[in-house]
């Protein structure tokens, strides 16, 4: 399952580098999910003006 | 009870979004910089004395024989400075004269690769090779140029220098390069005098000790095995 | 808003745009003459040798590039800010001394290049000859007046965007274009650690082209269908803000993908893979929404039942959808082909990298920079429909057609050499000239001339166009 650390200098980034994908995975959820609370928000702020 | 709202052709919505995505995206490269910076700075002449390897080893790497080879660990080519203790890391011990000495001070390599750094940015190197794969492609790469065969003892560019070391012939090169044609397409003389040369070789000579996630693949293992055309 | 661009005379902002743009057509001559140059080298090496070599031409090739497009790009705004904000641009006159100093800053920094070449190996150099850092050539003291000739170009922007309306699109000018200027400083050092150096060095090469340039082009196709098509503004803006989010969203740690190996750790691996891959979607999103707006509004127009292009400036919209498209192509596909680890490492610094450097700035940038030029020989002539004269057509099918030919050309000169002189002969000096001395690349180098002259002639073609074209009878008033 976890593959040892290969690079040179370990660091947290070089740690979550566990082959394709786990540490874009990682990035782009945490850019991405809090759009989900951005459009809560939005959602709520619209519904409101339509009242 | 509320209408139904399209947040999805909402414009604060995208607008907020690429706010936020743009300014995490930054905020996340500003820390992967920090990270990247401390991995990447130049290492000292203690480093090589204490056995550190270094991403970018310190001026003084040209006191040392330095090879480019396989790590079963990395998985790829990695340069080996001073031996190999067989496991692909490099046992900085064995020395190689660099114009006939091995005993360069950090303070003489720091200037000689000073030297060599500003020549290669003032005589525009980067327009014709590639450095670390990146400039003109009009002319051969100059990554582990230090590594290759042609400039090795019995490769064909010390005959035709009539110098019998690899540093030599490359600095008689530099400084007389249309003297020393070996294609159709040569090295215009860019006026590279002696001290510029000398230290123009101790930039390419660090330069090939950089570890580069081992690129150039395969550098220097294959000689005229393969009729390339 | 359809007929607001009409005003071009009389708007000192408007005049200001097109000195800019006169000066970049100028360089964008200057720029396909250099590489005429370098393209003959590569077939005759005698050409020139010691008198003008490869570096040089090359250097003036691709410094002209970078300027003409700034100079263009700094055009646009000053023609776009007046439509878009609802008045003047404010400090307009420091705007005009500025691009004098610019203009003659460049003149002299191009002299310098071609008569005095290259300099000792000291800083001196690096001051006044010029820094050897691809693209980002210009010595340390042009540097100090680019970033001040750039302050006072986002002080007009913002004072102007500040105090007049402020659109969405002016709005992404403004936190775009203080991004473009402040990347510029990371450029602007000497360091003896070359792996530190190409790390900065990237920050304004890629964050520029790969970043801020891509949303300043996503801001100017949504003007020009607004003021070309009468597209509907919000709709218009909330593609583009979409747009920005992805764009930055996959550009700005897209950077990844020059970081596999300059000397940076591993993980720039996945980084750079992944993020550069999704490059490509803004630009896929960008040709659908201009072609969906075309279609929109044009389909709306036809149910009326007359028969009516709703395009009211055809060389500029012609432009602009070869921007839609060759930003997706040249950037997008070209891109993608080698950004992978895997495939990048034997791509890496090959004509592969220039088949995709040739293609992507033609058809992001070049391409809507042109169509902006159209814009404002419509507006200060005042035509109400700007039809495609005889040479519209040829001046675009040449540099198109001729810039596509040099690609296909460089790209199979790319093949051969990521195959014979990388992956077979492992890159070293003897294999990088067995890969040059191929048959199929030397015959390519041939193409990629022939082709270069094409795309020279499109320009000549270009120039007299927009020259005339304005006085032309065809146009309706």
């Amino acid at each position: 399952m976890f593959e040892p650390m290969t690079d040179v200098i370990p660091s947290f980034f070089a740690w979550i580098n566990q082959g394709p994908l786990t540490l874009t995975l990682f990035l782009h959820s945490i850019i991405i999910l809090p759009m989900f609370w951005i459009y809560r928000q939005e959602k709520t702020r619209l519904e409101n003006e339509s009242k | 009870m509320a209408n139904k709202v399209s947040v999805w052709t909402d414009n604060r919505f995208w607008q907020r979004s690429a706010a936020w995505v743009t300014g995490f995206a930054a905020v996340l490269l500003i820390w992967l910089t920090f990270d990247t910076s401390a991995q990447i700075s130049m290492g000292t002449d203690a480093d090589l004395q204490n056995g550190v390897t270094k991403r970018v080893p310190g001026p003084t790497v040209i006191n040392y024989k330095i090879t480019y080879e396989m790590s079963a660990k990395r998985g790829h080519e990695v340069p080996i400075i001073g031996g190999n203790d067989g496991s692909g890391m490099s046992l900085f011990q064995e020395k190689e004269k660099f114009f006939g000495r091995d005993d360069y001070s950090e303070e003489e390599a720091g200037a000689l690769l000073h030297l060599g750094k500003l020549g290669s940015q003032t005589k525009n190197c980067m327009n014709c090779h590639t450095l670390l794969g990146n400039g003109a492609y009009y002319a051969p790469d100059l990554t582990k140029s230090w590594l290759d065969p042609a400039w090795q003892d019995g490769g064909t560019m010390q005959a035709m220098t009539g110098k019998s070391t690899k540093e030599e012939a490359m600095a008689e090169f530099l400084q007389h390069p249309s003297t020393y044609p070996t294609h159709a397409r040569m090295m215009p003389d860019l006026g590279i005098t002696a001290e510029e040369a000398k230290g123009l070789v101790a930039f390419l000579k660090h330069m090939s000790s950089i570890d580069t996630n081992g690129f150039p693949r395969n550098f220097g293992k294959i000689q005229g095995a393969v009729n390339g055309k | 808003m359809a007929s607001n661009h009409l005003t071009g005379i009389g708007s000192e902002s408007k005049q200001l745009a097109t000195w800019y743009f006169t000066f970049a057509a100028i360089l964008f001559g200057a720029q396909l003459l250099f590489g005429l140059v370098a393209a003959i080298q590569y077939v005759m090496p005698g050409f020139l040798f010691e008198i003008l070599d490869f570096s040089v031409a090359r250097m003036i090739h691709i410094n002209a590039l970078v300027v003409w497009m700034v100079f263009a790009m700094f055009g646009a705004v000053y023609w776009l800010l007046p439509d878009e904000t609802g008045i003047e641009t404010i400090g307009i006159k420091v705007g005009k001394l500025l691009y004098w100093v610019f203009v003659a800053a460049i003149v002299v920094v191009v002299l310098v290049y071609i008569f005095v070449q290259v300099g000792p190996a000291d800083e001196t150099s690096i001051w006044f000859i010029h820094e050897g850092r691809e693209y980002i050539e210009a010595p340390r003291w042009a540097d100090f007046g680019i970033v001040v000739v750039a302050l006072g170009f986002v002080a007009n922007l913002f004072m102007t965007g500040m105090k007049g309306k402020r659109s969405g699109i002016v709005t992404v000018l403004m936190a775009d274009m203080i991004a473009f200027a402040g990347l510029y400083l990371t450029g602007m050092f000497f360091t003896d650690n070359i792996t530190v150096d190409q790390y900065w060095w990237w920050w304004v090469i890629h964050l520029w082209v790969e970043a801020t340039w891509e949303v300043y082009v996503g801001a100017l196709a949504a003007y020009g269908l607004i003021t070309m098509i009468g597209a509907h503004r919000k709709v218009v803006e909330m593609w583009l803000w979409i747009e920005v989010a992805m764009l930055f969203g996959s550009g700005i740690l897209g950077m990844g993908h020059h970081y596999f190996w300059i000397g940076t750790p591993e993980y720039w691996w996945e980084i750079g893979a992944l993020f550069s891959a999704l490059e490509p979607l803004p630009l896929v999103a960008m040709f659908i929404h201009v072609l969906y707006d075309w279609g929109k509004t044009q389909g709306a127009q036809d149910a009326t039942g007359q028969k009516l292009s709703v395009i009211n400036n055809k060389p500029a919209f012609t432009w602009f959808v070869l921007n839609a498209f060759g930003n997706f192509l040249g950037a997008g596909i070209w891109g993608f082909f080698h950004t992978l680890p895997q495939v990048n490492l034997y791509t890496h610094g090959t004509q592969f990298t220039s088949a995709h450097g040739h293609l992507a700035f033609f058809g992001a940038y070049a391409t809507i920079l042109i169509g902006m030029m159209y814009i404002a020989v419509q507006g200060v002539n005042g035509i109400k429909v700007m039809k495609s004269t005889r040479s519209s057509v040829w001046a675009t099918w040449m540099i198109a057609g001729g810039v596509m030919g040099m690609t296909v050309a460089l790209t199979i000169a790319g093949y051969v050499q990521v195959l014979v002189s990388r992956a077979q002969m492992g890159a070293t000096w003897a294999g990088y000239f067995d890969g040059q001395s191929g048959l199929w690349f030397a015959q390519a180098m041939d193409w990629r001339l022939i082709m270069g002259v094409v795309t020279f002639t499109g320009f000549l073609f270009l120039a007299k166009d927009l020259l005339s074209i304005g006085k032309s009878p065809i146009h309706e008033r």
